[in-house]
């Protein structure tokens, strides 16, 4: 086999630069008039020459403190924005969930957004219709699933997104800061969903801040300390070393 | 060759959208979606009592000549309007799921098509009641539509991918489009213009696509087939042309909406 199929994420020497700019110019009048004034732009670099190799089954958490990358290298795995310098590769089909409920439409049921939310991640009507009574009844919401989703309440409305999301049935899962949402027990059932996935070989990363999760479920973690890897490997010597070096 | 492979796994989406641009659009008005008859029907209305009053020489049967113009062009101008904004009102999606970003023009483009062919009913019963009936030559609306359609994909592809950087583009549109409006033989026929501004008349395409249903429907004769092949093939290459310009330009969206 060749190395690209038994990699399901390879980051090669990836860098991504932002540009801030502290006072934007959007219309071509603004534009005009800013190329006479210092156009107050500055550079940011968030990733500088990350490579990352995560294998198929691989459960990796990236953990660092605020402004570290963390997100913008998961942003980069999904495809919503694209590197300055280096390459992404990823195998398999991938699901990121960065945001709950993306895209859901307050005016819709909670069945629709589900047809909805599901063919964004790229499933047909007729994998959906197999999938919706399992996404029902994980999500808890029973009578409640053919209400607009502007009625729902916030616990409500991340249960119907989170269902959706890990029921889409991804060879990877991207995921973004969103556990720490929801009562105790949706969170233990997320927790079992996310444990059940990584029995049938599936890869995700996570990106938290709660390193009892981490702990729980990855077997290795990256450490991202101002747009480098700081450290790479097992997570509880990763983990121990950050919350060491954080205190 | 991957982009279309790319559609077709995201065909439900692009289904899921365009019903939603459809269904959406008067979601919340009080007669819904008989605004997509009462619109057409009122701006012929308007114009149908307006031109007559400034242009003396009209053409006979002259609301079926006005619809036969002023319903494509309705289909083609609220077609860029929405492409205008797509990206920036799905901003929010945009940044934060990847799907193919072509979904979206397409599905302005596509949802426009449909409330298009929806108002043709409009075209027909004028057509039907006003004496001159439906004849053979509806078989070639079809071509006209394709022709149309592809024409209108290939600008939207550009327009919705350069407002993301250029919002003014959004402002110039209403403008280039009211101008474009009368550069089109829609309230008035193509061989009343003086022959000095023909010119204007032979580069827009819109003109070939207005002739077409006009022929279809009013004159009911075989539409002039000739411009409408070269308009399918240049719009071929402009889609495509269109297309990488969009690829190029999308890779920057999630940063710049």
């Amino acid at each position: 086999m060749s190395e690209s199929n038994e990699y399901k994420i390879i980051v090669d020497n990836v860098y991504k630069t932002f540009n801030v700019y502290l006072d934007k110019a959007n219309t071509i009048k603004e534009k005009l008039l800013f190329l006479f004034s210092r156009n107050k732009k500055e550079k940011r670099e968030v990733l500088k020459g990350i490579n990352l190799k995560i294998k198929q089954g691989e459960v990796v958490a990236l953990i660092g403190t605020n402004g570290s990358g963390k997100s913008t290298l998961l942003k980069l795995m999904t495809q919503i924005i694209y590197p300055n310098k280096g390459k992404i590769t990823t195998n398999g089909k991938l699901t990121s969930l960065l945001e709950l409920g993306a895209g859901f439409h307050p005016d819709f049921s909670g069945r629709e957004n589900i047809y909805f939310n599901a063919s964004i991640f790229g499933l047909t009507k007729k994998e959906i219709d197999k999938r919706i009574d399992d996404i029902i009844e994980f999500s808890e919401l029973g009578q409640y699933i053919d209400n607009p989703v502007r009625t729902y309440s916030s616990g409500m409305y991340m249960r119907l997104a989170f269902s959706v999301a890990i029921n889409v049935d991804a060879d990877i899962l991207l995921i973004d800061e969103i556990l720490s949402v929801g009562d105790e027990h949706f969170q233990n059932k997320c927790y079992n969903k996310m444990r059940e996935l990584k029995e049938q070989g599936k890869t995700m990363v996570f990106v938290t801040h709660n390193m009892s999760a981490v702990k729980e479920l990855c077997d290795r973690t990256v450490w991202l300390y101002n747009g480098i890897i700081k450290m790479d490997g097992n997570t509880n010597e990763v983990v121990d070393a950050y919350v060491e070096a954080t205190k | 060759m991957n982009v279309f492979k790319n559609l077709y796994k995201y065909r439900e989406l692009l289904k899921t959208n365009v019903k939603k641009e459809i269904r959406g659009k008067y979601k919340n008005s009080f007669l819904g979606v008989l605004w997509s008859f009462l619109n057409p029907l009122l701006q012929i209305a308007v114009y149908a009592i307006v031109f007559p009053l400034i242009l003396r020489n009209t053409q006979e049967n002259y609301v079926i000549f006005l619809c036969c113009g002023l319903i494509p062009w309705t289909f083609f101008s609220t077609a860029i309007t929405r492409s205008a904004s797509t990206m920036i009102e799905n901003g929010n999606i945009i940044k934060k799921v990847y799907f193919p970003r072509e979904i979206l023009p397409i599905s302005v483009v596509t949802s426009e098509a449909v409330n298009f062919i929806i108002s043709t009913i409009i075209i027909m019963a004028f057509v039907i009641f006003g004496g001159l009936g439906i004849t053979k030559y509806i078989l070639f609306y079809p071509l006209v539509l394709l022709a149309q359609y592809i024409i209108v994909l290939a600008i939207s592809f550009v327009i919705s991918s350069v407002t993301v950087y250029f919002r003014d583009l959004q402002h110039l549109i209403g403008v280039a489009l009211q101008l474009l409006f009368y550069a089109t033989p829609i309230v008035y026929a193509a061989d009343t213009i003086p022959e000095g501004f023909k010119w204007v008349l032979d580069i827009n395409p819109m003109t070939y696509i207005i002739n077409g249903y006009r022929a279809i429907f009013y004159e009911q004769q075989t539409p002039d087939l000739i411009p409408i092949f070269i308009l399918i093939g240049v719009g071929i290459l402009c889609c495509v042309i269109g297309y990488l310009i969009f690829n190029k330009l999308q890779k920057g969206f999630a940063e710049e909406l």
